[in-house]
Order: structure tokens, then C-alpha cells, then sequence
């Protein structure tokens, strides 16, 4: 039974593959060849501790929302440790890790867990779907770093006379 | 005979009429208590109150029967009037007694093309009028929809739907309001000032206090009308011999000013004219309610009608009546649905399925929603934003004269969890054929929600909770609970850009379709995967 079910599954996910093949060619908002989009900040690399900024760059489009057909215009969507690819044809996922920014934001704050993340942004046309050639940034890796324990100097203090009392209590 | 009458010309015998009927409720209970007072006051009640008051609406007496009587207007509202009249009055008589003395009438009030004789009439619609007096509640008066239509516009009162009504031994459904007179003007009411400008007294002067229309103040009354039900009784003794003679009434009267409501009546919770709570509904297969203006009180502590569902109109969402409850709000799963912490939620109505695109585009047409939406009317509208949703619940509420709005956030999980703790309504782990969600099993279609229903509804009897369209609430978005309401109300600042979504959709994994997942969106942007469900007040 649950072979079946998962037999079925990937019958359906064939099937829609498929009629989407088709669909791609008329469905897609075509984006002017020379079009880039690219993160300016942070760089590909950087090391960054706590919350930092994510600056959106996007050059010969103009950003808008959703919604808005305007010839060569677009809104962002952010990726956050995505590895699957973008299905072209439907609108992109809306979730924890691809970030919407249909009113026309250029840029967003994020805060994420310490470690290693990755980056990428993806022009939406009116619909939330792709362009056609995709618009896509290059994926940056950055690492967050573990919050600073930070202490008070009275806390410090009291740590450095508990350090002086121990070694004074070995020495004799 | 009293009230005989051979005023209508003999030989037509068909006429449209508005037909009154009443009883006296628990008549055989009030003359086992005390059979020669209860008859002796029923027979003065009748000559001072009962058949002046007809008189003086233009209508006259056909028949008495052992305990109440039958009487026939020409016009509809006339017959309204006086129905509310009658029942205002007894109140006032009763407020000197003890309750267990009290008389108090049911009244029916159908519209009806009837056969007269010069001392009964006959006919469907005196049958219907009967069949309204015993269905309503000692006190109250019922009016079918003939009556209604005649006199929405025109008797500021309220009129609360109890939706169509098979009755005994009639062929078609007859559509029952019942007609709620302003709660605070019930004791004061006498004869003297509730002849013709009842309503004038203490309604209008309320409205006038208030300093807003009357549109203003139903849409203020929803919120208001638990509180004033609840109102500690105030005693008042000066009243009782007032009430007797005409003369001290309007003594009474002028000492009340106009614009002050009359103190309510001593014990509260029985109320002389019942402003009841549904009560009726239950009972009812086709529980239908609809207030087309004042809504009933509904103390909280009332178990009521919840559970049961109703429609304000055809082609309204259909609602759940939810009771009130504290529950856990909340979960350690996400750092945005923590802290989990204890919220009271009242009681409210909640949509059994999100907004349906047949019911969106009843909006459209209406030209009250923008951009009509295709597909099946029974899949979920979608492709909304939180600001497309809000246009759907002020129209609505414009059109039913009914409190729509989006859910609170927390009335959403409350909803959702219905009693259950876990990550899902069933449970912990995600089944098959429970949600519409990626990876959740079939029946599942990447491209588009199942239509509304085809998962099971949870224990309260609602649907599609968990995936299918990601759904609008009220409340601004707030990256965590910290500083978040206790009391069911929505979190919300002045302007804020994003709302959040509950549920998840079908197109995220099970995750998002757990109990207590949030998400957010800019609330000026359609998505394909959001939609949302309407709540109403009670």
C-alpha cells in the first residue's frame, strides 16, 4: 500500500513535469538578455557575528511589485540554504528559506543560526515565476558566527580575584 | 365576545392581513399556582392593555381563546408595533410581581391572505401565524419573512434570523425572525410612552448620545450588547406601582429623560420582554441564525449553540459557533512560535472551510471585491492578499449588517488545535489523508489545493486547517510571542507591512501545516498559495 502510494506519487510528479515542458515557453515573462541581479552585501565568504543586512543589486531591470506587469521589471525573492532547483514554471516557494520581497524591498535584515549558509537571489515577474532567461544571482556562501559570550566587567572581575585566590592557595 | 367586529364588508372574503397571534406562556402552570388571580389579571390585562393597544394600531380583536387571542391588521408594521407594545407593556405590569406570577405572552406575526368571517378567519396564514407564537419565547415576539420584508426598513429594531422553518402542516418553509426590542427600554415602557414613539425614547436617544449613525451603532453593538446583558440588575421600587396607572407612567417618563436608557429590570437573567440567546437553534436541523440588526446578547457563560454552524445568507461562508476558551499558544518547534503561552480566546464564529472561490466571486459580482478568480467555486480562493481578504470581510459585513473579519491569530490556532496539544489536531506524526501538504500522501496535485473538504474536519468541526491555501489573519507579524496579547485579540500596530499566514500550504511540507507554524507575507502582495477564512463575533 505504501509502495503504491509512493508509485502514484511519482506517476503525478512525472505527469506534471511534462505539461510543464510544454507550458514553459508561453508562460515565462521574457527578461532582457543583458540583465543581472547580485548580492552587494555580504560578499561571497564573509564571516559575520549576530543579525546583518542583505543588500539586493539589480542592474538594466527595474524592481517593482508584485503584481505589476510592466515590461523589464521584477521583484526579489532571497534564498536561504536552498540546493533544489527552481522549478521554472511555477511561482517560487514562499517559506523559511525563500524569502519574498513582493512590495519592491531592495534590501532585509536576517538572523540566522551560527554557521555556514547560503545565499541567492531570484527576480519574480508578476506572477512569482522565474524569468525567461532566469534571473538568478550567484550563490554566496556566508558564515555566522556563535554570539560573543559577552560578561560584565563586575563578572570579569570577580573571575579574575576567584583565578588570583586559587593560584594564592596553591603557592604556600 | 370582546373585540367582535362586522366592520369588514361581508362578501369579499379574501384578504391579505397581517395576523396576530398570542398565548400566554404556561398558562396551565400560572392558574394551578393561583387560578382566580392569574384569570382576574389576564382579564384586566386584556381591557387596559391588550385590547386598546390593537385598537390604537389600527387593528382589531377576531377571537379570544382561554389564554390568548387572535387579531388581524392591515398593516404588517402596525401589527408589529403593537406586538411590541404588548410585550413591553406586560413587562412593565410583571416587574411588580414575582416572577412566578408573571404573564407573559408569545406573539406571532405572519402576513397572510386569509378567508374573513365576521367573527373568525381562516387560512394558511393564520395557521402560520399560530405556529409562530408557539415557537416563540415567552416574552418575544416571532415574525415570518412576509413581515419582515414589509417592515425591515422602516421599525428600528432588531430582527435575528432563525433562518426557514418547515413547520406542522405547512407545505413550504416559512422563513422566522425574531424581532429583538432595544434591551434597555424595557422596564420603562408604558402604555403612555411606548404607543407610537417606543423606539424614540430610549434607542434613538441612545444613538443620539453616541453621536453616530445608526450604521455606526450596530457596528459598535456586537462588542458592546455582552456587557450590557451582563449589566448587575438594579432594583427598582419606585417602579413598581408606576407601571399600573397611566398617569404615573408618564410621571415616570418625564423623569427619565428621553436621551437615558430606563434602569433594566431586576433579575437580569429573566428578563420580562426575553432578549434570549438563540435557544431556538439548537433544537433546529436547519440552525440558520441571521441578525439582521442587533445582535442577541450572549452572556459568555452560556454553552449556547456552539458546535453548530450557520449562514448569514445563501451565499455566505458557513460559520461554526466556537465557545470561548483558554488554551496553550504556541510551540518550542520554531523560534517564532515561542514562547508558548496561555491565551483566553472569546467566544466567536469561524468559517468551516477557507473562503471558496464561489463565495469570492459573489464578492466580485457585488463590486465589492476586486479581480474575479477562476476555477472550481469549491476550491479554496486563493491567490489573495491580506488586503483582498479585508476588502471580502467589509463586504460582507456591509452586506449581512453582521461583525466579519479576518481571525485573530491566536482564535486561529485555538481553532486549529481544537483541544490538542500536539504538533497536529490528530496528533504528532504526520497520516495519510489528513492535510493537503507536500509529502502529506494523496490526493495531492503540485499545482493547485484541494477543493475545500476533502480532508477530515477536526474536532470542531472545521476543515482545512492544516495546508491546502495558507490562510490571512488579523495580526501583524511579530518575529516571536514575546510581548504578544493573552486575550485573543489581534497584535497589530498602526501600519504594519506584514500580516501573518497560518496554516501552511499545499505546496510546503508537513511542517508548515502544523498547529502552531506561522508565516508572514507583505500584506499588499497576492501569492497563488494564500487565501484565507472568515470569523465573525457572536
Amino acid at each position: 500500500m505504501h509502495a503504491r502510494v509512493r508509485q502514484s506519487a511519482i506517476a503525478t510528479a512525472f505527469a506534471a513535469s511534462f505539461c510543464c515542458s510544454l507550458w514553459s515557453a508561453q508562460a515565462q515573462t521574457p527578461a532582457p538578455a543583458d540583465a543581472s541581479l547580485y548580492i552587494i552585501y555580504p560578499s561571497d565568504g564573509q564571516r559575520i557575528r549576530g543579525s546583518f543586512p542583505v543588500r539586493f543589486g539589480l542592474r538594466n531591470m527595474g524592481v517593482t511589485h508584485a503584481g505589476d506587469r510592466t515590461p523589464n521589471t521584477g521583484h526579489h525573492h532571497l534564498l536561504i540554504d536552498v540546493n533544489e532547483a527552481l522549478e521554472p514554471d511555477e511561482p517560487i516557494p514562499t517559506d523559511k528559506q525563500h524569502i519574498h520581497f513582493g512590495a519592491g524591498q531592495t534590501e532585509t535584515r536576517l538572523d540566522l543560526p551560527p554557521g555556514k549558509h547560503t545565499l541567492q537571489l531570484v527576480l519574480g515577474d508578476a506572477d512569482h515565476k522565474p524569468f525567461s532567461p532566469v534571473l538568478i544571482s550567484k550563490k554566496i556562501t556566508v558564515t555566522v558566527l556563535p554570539p560573543r559570550v559577552r560578561r560584565s566587567s563586575q563578572a570579569l572581575r570577580a573571575e579574575r580575584e576567584k583565578r588570583i585566590q586559587r593560584s594564592g592557595s596553591v603557592r604556600p | 365576545m370582546p373585540g367582535e367586529s362586522t366592520s369588514h364588508v361581508v362578501g369579499s372574503p379574501r384578504r391579505l392581513a397581517a395576523i396576530l397571534a398570542a398565548d400566554i406562556a404556561g398558562y396551565s402552570r400560572l392558574m394551578g399556582f393561583d387560578e382566580e388571580g392569574t384569570l382576574a389579571r389576564m382579564k384586566r390585562h386584556r381591557r387596559e392593555l391588550i385590547e386598546p393597544t390593537i385598537h390604537e394600531h389600527f387593528g382589531r380583536v377576531i377571537k379570544t381563546t382561554g389564554d390568548g387571542f387572535l387579531a388581524m391588521f392591515d398593516s404588517p408594521l402596525e401589527a408589529v408595533r403593537c406586538a411590541i407594545v404588548i410585550q413591553q407593556s406586560m413587562a412593565a405590569r410583571n416587574t411588580s410581581l414575582p416572577p412566578e406570577q408573571w404573564i407573559r405572552y408569545r406573539i406571532g406575526v405572519n402576513l397572510g391572505d386569509v378567508i374573513v368571517d365576521p367573527d373568525d378567519i381562516y387560512g394558511d396564514g393564520v395557521n402560520i401565524a399560530a405556529r409562530l407564537e408557539n415557537m416563540a419565547d415567552p416574552g418575544g415576539v416571532f415574525i415570518s419573512g412576509g413581515v419582515y420584508e414589509q417592515i425591515k426598513n422602516k421599525l428600528v429594531c432588531g430582527y435575528q434570523s432563525l433562518g426557514d422553518e418547515k413547520l406542522k402542516n405547512i407545505t413550504d418553509p416559512v422563513r422566522i425572525y425574531r424581532v429583538l426590542p432595544d434591551p434597555t427600554a424595557v422596564s420603562g415602557a408604558s402604555r403612555a410612552r411606548a404607543k407610537w414613539n417606543w423606539t424614540a425614547a430610549g434607542f434613538v436617544g441612545l444613538m443620539a448620545v453616541a453621536g453616530t449613525g445608526w450604521y455606526a451603532f450596530l457596528t459598535q453593538q456586537p462588542t458592546g450588547s455582552p456587557e450590557a446583558a451582563l449589566s448587575p440588575p438594579v432594583s427598582v421600587p419606585a417602579q413598581a406601582g408606576a407601571a399600573q396607572s397611566q398617569q404615573n407612567a408618564a410621571l415616570e417618563a418625564s423623569a427619565n429623560p428621553a436621551g437615558l436608557p430606563p434602569p433594566p429590570p431586576p433579575l437580569s437573567g429573566e428578563l420580562p420582554i426575553a432578549i434570549p440567546e438563540a435557544s431556538l437553534a439548537p433544537a433546529a436541523p436547519s440552525s440558520n441564525a441571521q441578525i439582521a440588526a442587533v445582535p442577541p446578547p450572549q452572556p459568555l457563560s452560556k454553552p449556547a449553540d456552539f458546535g453548530t454552524s450557520f449562514r448569514d445568507c445563501q451565499h455566505c461562508p458557513e460559520l461554526v459557533r466556537l465557545a470561548g476558551g483558554s488554551f496553550r499558544m504556541g510551540s518550542n518547534e520554531d523560534p517564532s512560535e515561542t514562547p508558548v503561552h496561555s491565551v483566553r480566546v472569546r467566544p466567536f464564529a469561524l468559517g468551516r472551510y477557507p473562503v471558496t472561490v464561489g463565495e469570492w466571486n459573489q464578492c466580485v459580482a457585488a463590486n465589492g471585491c476586486p479581480s474575479p478568480l477562476d476555477g472550481d467555486s469549491m476550491a479554496p480562493a486563493r491567490n489573495l492578499s491580506w488586503a483582498d481578504a479585508q476588502q471580502y470581510v467589509v463586504w460582507l459585513s456591509k452586506s449581512t449588517g453582521q461583525d466579519y473579519r479576518l481571525p485573530t491569530e491566536a482564535e486561529w490556532e485555538y481553532a486549529a488545535r481544537a483541544g490538542s496539544s500536539g504538533r497536529y489536531w490528530w496528533g504528532d506524526k504526520v497520516l495519510p489523508k489528513m492535510a493537503n501538504c507536500k509529502g502529506c500522501g494523496e490526493p495531492y496535485d503540485s499545482h493547485q489545493p484541494a477543493l475545500v473538504g476533502t480532508f477530515p474536519a477536526n474536532p470542531l468541526g472545521l476543515h482545512d486547517l492544516a495546508g491546502g491555501v495558507a490562510q490571512w489573519v488579523a495580526d501583524c507579524w511579530h518575529p516571536n510571542y514575546q510581548g504578544a496579547p493573552t486575550d485573543g485579540s489581534a497584535w497589530t500596530e498602526a501600519s504594519c507591512r506584514e500580516r501573518v499566514l497560518r496554516g501552511g500550504s499545499w505546496r510546503n511540507d508537513a511542517s508548515y501545516a502544523r498547529s502552531a507554524s506561522r508565516a508572514y507575507y507583505d500584506s499588499g502582495v497576492r501569492y497563488p498559495a494564500h487565501g484565507f477564512r472568515v470569523a465573525r463575533s457572536l
